[in-house]
């Protein structure tokens, strides 16, 4: 009875979240916090009746028969849980009622919070009425079946059993950022308060959607086979677009709440993050992707999660368009300032949003209006993949990167542009040098020099930066500088290193199939590589291929062991690559299919990923640096008068022009 | 051009060799990763293990040897398979929109910011350090 009970759950907490939205949107705001604390409990509790009857093999659960098996471990039948998009949205609820419970137990009391307690009650409802409408988790079969159809293969796996609760920790932050900007515009405060108090959501989610993508793209990196880790793929493309939207927003912020600058600029962007959010979640979820056919067969799904896109989205800008004009336009600032990079930094990334949006809807809509016969089928028909996101966006993050060491030198209000970029000279001249260097090594041309040359400019110049603050204070300074300036230099440098590795990895990725039988042997990167033949090994749940490859690399042998794993439950395979790391980047080893004319030729799939690590560790980096500057203001909740105490850094004046800080006079 | 080529392709190899030549081996491997392979699911025929991705390569790789240009390979499949085949979109009418809008958007960006500059400079502004952040005008 169990699954009923947590099916009451959610009932109950669509009741909270429908009090809480009335609650807060009018005058009861102490009744409202009670409220969010509680639906979250009745959510969670309800998330949790799912995931017992997972554990426990209930196949008399709907979801549970079609998504587990009795002989998986215990680790994917919690996965399993949200592994399917029933299961996923309860999850999805669930952490948006936690946002709210959240926000309820730690801000401050006032207009702004019981506002955005309203807002988000009112999401959270929205996302309890399609969960319980069109996509219950809870359904009871009458005729269970003796054992479940299983998960797919693919998705056991620890990478991906974790993706979606961050990607969806991210997503779905950004509602409680969105419940903050309609409040705040419904109060008519956007103002410096108002984003010291955003800032932490924004950066809390971004952070969380950092390490959702990072997971899903190494996941795609060693289960899928093929070695890549990011294919411009529709479904890769709708996180990276609220992704790209909050990163301008977490910048954005930065100067409304330093300067009270950029107001309605930032409010929008806070909006658009979590349309976005919700855009992505309807690429995904409506089946639009794999064909409009799909779409077509069960349009429920597809047509509710646009209708609710279109009233979230609709209703925030109807309150942008009566509040915006209201809304007081900062300070003035010189072009020339930090002001003004962060506008740089905003309009690049913004643009490469909307590139992203335009390349990923643009062949879905063709294929729409081909099938409603308004364009000749030809023309109908369109991809649009990496060439093109690689040849418009790459010069985008180029751009991004330029300006930013200059940014993070830059004084607020106005900045002396030549002793700044005089100063900068030593990392310019590192990062020229690494480029050089870069080509000189190989053929791989332009692109890859300009990456190595901007991301080189980048880590020198936070290094750089990290050096001026601390002044003459040496390591000891250094040590002390404010968990704000390391969360923004570890960010920093995490970029710099990601766009290395990914152009580096990109440019100089080597990779060919060998047709080998055992004995024979195949070279490539340096590596002698012996196939001796393959083994039938038993796993948990699956029966693998297992391949025995001696390979040789100065004088060193060791044994490499790819596999193809077949799944007899769900009848089907995956490919477990067998990978050696090196200093330098990664030997990937993959066992293909058996050539079929051929008796005992397999094919083995040999690439060379260089600087693979860099990729992935450099997003970790972004990430890391977006939770230490959430920390910092989680450390400093102080009020608003005692925060210029709290600023070591400030002591330090801008670079090259020593006397132009400190007269600053106004 | 073709109609050799198409008679290379069914003249089938048993085997995948790759080019001796690494610059044109490169070449090849890189049209592979944008091309689709038509019977998969979104994927391009270098990572495909399906028979129409193994003859594409092995097409690809033999235009190349035969000294195709890139864009004649990508207009051998389109030709066949219509233009879903690329994930290149063509860079011909309309589409031109599609490559060229994120460099104008980027522009008018830049055009305001450098009338701004040379126009509309506020004057008298004196720089502001991070702990003075809060001052007003």
């Amino acid at each position: 009875m169990i699954i009923e009970l947590g099916h009451l759950l959610a009932f109950l907490a669509l009741g909270a979240a429908a009090a809480q939205s009335v609650l807060g949107l009018t005058s009861g705001g102490e009744a409202a916090r009670r409220l969010a604390v509680a639906g979250a409990m009745f959510a969670a509790l309800s998330l949790l009746t799912l995931i017992i009857s997972f554990v426990r093999l209930d196949f008399s659960v709907e979801l549970v028969a079609a998504h587990s098996h009795s002989q998986k471990p215990l680790l994917y039948r919690i996965a399993g849980a949200w592994g399917n998009h029933e299961g996923s949205m309860l999850l999805w609820c669930v952490i948006m009622a936690g946002y709210g419970a959240v926000a309820a137990l730690t801000m401050r009391e006032g207009k702004l919070r019981d506002r955005a307690l309203g807002v988000q009650g009112l999401l959270t409802v929205g996302s309890f009425l399609y969960l319980l409408f069109v996509s219950s988790p809870f359904t009871r079969l009458v005729d269970p079946p003796f054992d479940g159809a299983g998960l797919n293969p693919l998705l056991q796996d620890p990478a991906v059993a974790l993706h979606p609760p961050f990607l969806y920790l991210g997503y779905v932050g950004m509602s409680f950022v969105f419940s903050l900007a309609a409040a705040g515009l419904i109060n008519g405060e956007i103002d410096r308060d108002w984003a010291r108090r955003t800032r932490p959501w924004a950066l809390g989610a971004w952070s969380c959607l950092t390490i959702g993508i990072a997971l899903g793209a190494i996941w795609a990196y060693y289960e899928l086979g093929w070695g890549g880790w990011w294919f411009w793929d529709p479904v890769e493309n709708a996180s990276f677009m609220p992704w790209l939207v909050s990163a301008a927003l977490v910048h954005s912020l930065i100067v409304t709440e330093k300067r009270g600058g950029m107001a309605s600029w930032t409010v929008f962007l806070a909006v658009l993050a979590f349309c976005l959010s919700l855009l992505g979640t309807f690429l995904v979820r409506s089946g639009v992707l794999t064909s409009v056919h799909a779409f077509a067969v069960d349009p429920a799904r597809g047509t509710i999660l646009l209708i609710g896109l279109g009233l979230a989205g609709g209703a925030a800008l109807a309150l942008f368009a009566w509040r915006a004009p209201q809304l007081k336009a900062g300070p003035e600032f010189d072009p020339v300032s930090r002001e003004g990079a962060l506008v740089l930094n905003n309009l690049f990334l913004s643009v490469s949003a909307a590139l992203v949006l335009v390349g990923t809807v643009t062949p879905m809509v063709l294929q729409w209006l081909g099938e409603a016969q308004m364009i000749a089928p030809e023309a109908a028909s369109m991809s649009i993949g990496e060439p093109y996101f690689q040849l418009t966006l790459a010069p985008m993050v180029a751009f991004l990167l330029l300006f930013m060491p200059l940014a993070q030198a830059a004084p607020w209000r106005k900045a002396e542009m030549t002793p700044l970029m005089k100063w900068l000279l030593p990392s310019a001249v590192i990062a020229v040098v690494a480029a050089l260097i870069a080509l000189a090594m190989g053929g791989w041309g332009v692109f890859l020099g300009f990456g190595v040359l901007v991301g080189v400019w980048v880590v020198a110049g936070v290094v750089q930066d990290i050096l001026r603050r601390a002044g003459a204070g040496g390591w000891r300074r250094i040590l002390k500088l404010p968990l704000t300036v390391w969360g923004m230099a570890i960010a920093h440098i995490g970029m710099g290193i990601f766009v290395i590795g990914a152009t580096v990895e990109t440019a100089a990725r080597t990779e060919q199939t060998f047709p080998l039988a055992p004995g024979q042997s195949a070279e490539m990167a340096g590596w002698k590589f012996e196939f001796q033949g393959v083994t039938i090994v038993d796993g948990p749940n699956y029966i693998a291929t297992r391949g025995d490859i001696l390979a040789t690399h100065d004088g060193r042998t060791e044994l490499l062991q790819p596999e193809q794993r077949s799944y007899p439950v769900s009848e089907m395979g995956t490919t477990e690559v067998a990978i050696r790391k090196t200093l330098g980047g990664d030997v990937y080893v993959a066992l293909g299919d058996q050539l079929r004319d051929q008796d005992n030729v397999w094919r083995i799939r040999i690439a060379h990923h260089p600087l693979i690590d860099w990729v992935f560790g450099g997003a970790a980096l972004i990430a890391v640096g977006g939770f230490m500057s959430l920390a910092a203001r989680l450390r400093r909740r102080a009020p608003a008068n005692a925060e210029a105490a709290t600023a070591p850094e400030a002591a330090a004046p801008q670079p090259g022009a020593p006397e132009a800080g400190v007269g600053a006079s106004a | 051009m073709i109609g050799p080529v198409i008679a290379l392709l069914l003249q089938a190899a048993p085997l995948e060799q790759p080019i001796p030549d690494e610059t044109l081996e490169a070449r090849a491997q890189a049209i592979m990763r944008e091309t689709r392979c038509m019977v998969c699911e979104n994927e391009p025929v270098s990572q495909s293990t399906a028979d129409m991705a193994v003859d594409a390569r092995r097409a690809i790789r033999r235009q190349v040897m035969e000294g195709a240009t890139d864009d004649q390979i990508r207009e051998f499949f389109v030709s066949r398979y219509g233009q879903h085949v690329s994930f290149r979109p063509p860079l011909d009418g309309w589409a031109i929109l599609l490559w060229g809008f994120p460099f104008a958007l980027v522009a008018v960006g830049l055009a305001m910011f450098g009338v701004k500059l040379v126009r509309n400079r506020p004057s008298g502004l004196a720089p502001l350090s991070d702990d003075r952040s809060g001052e007003g005008g």
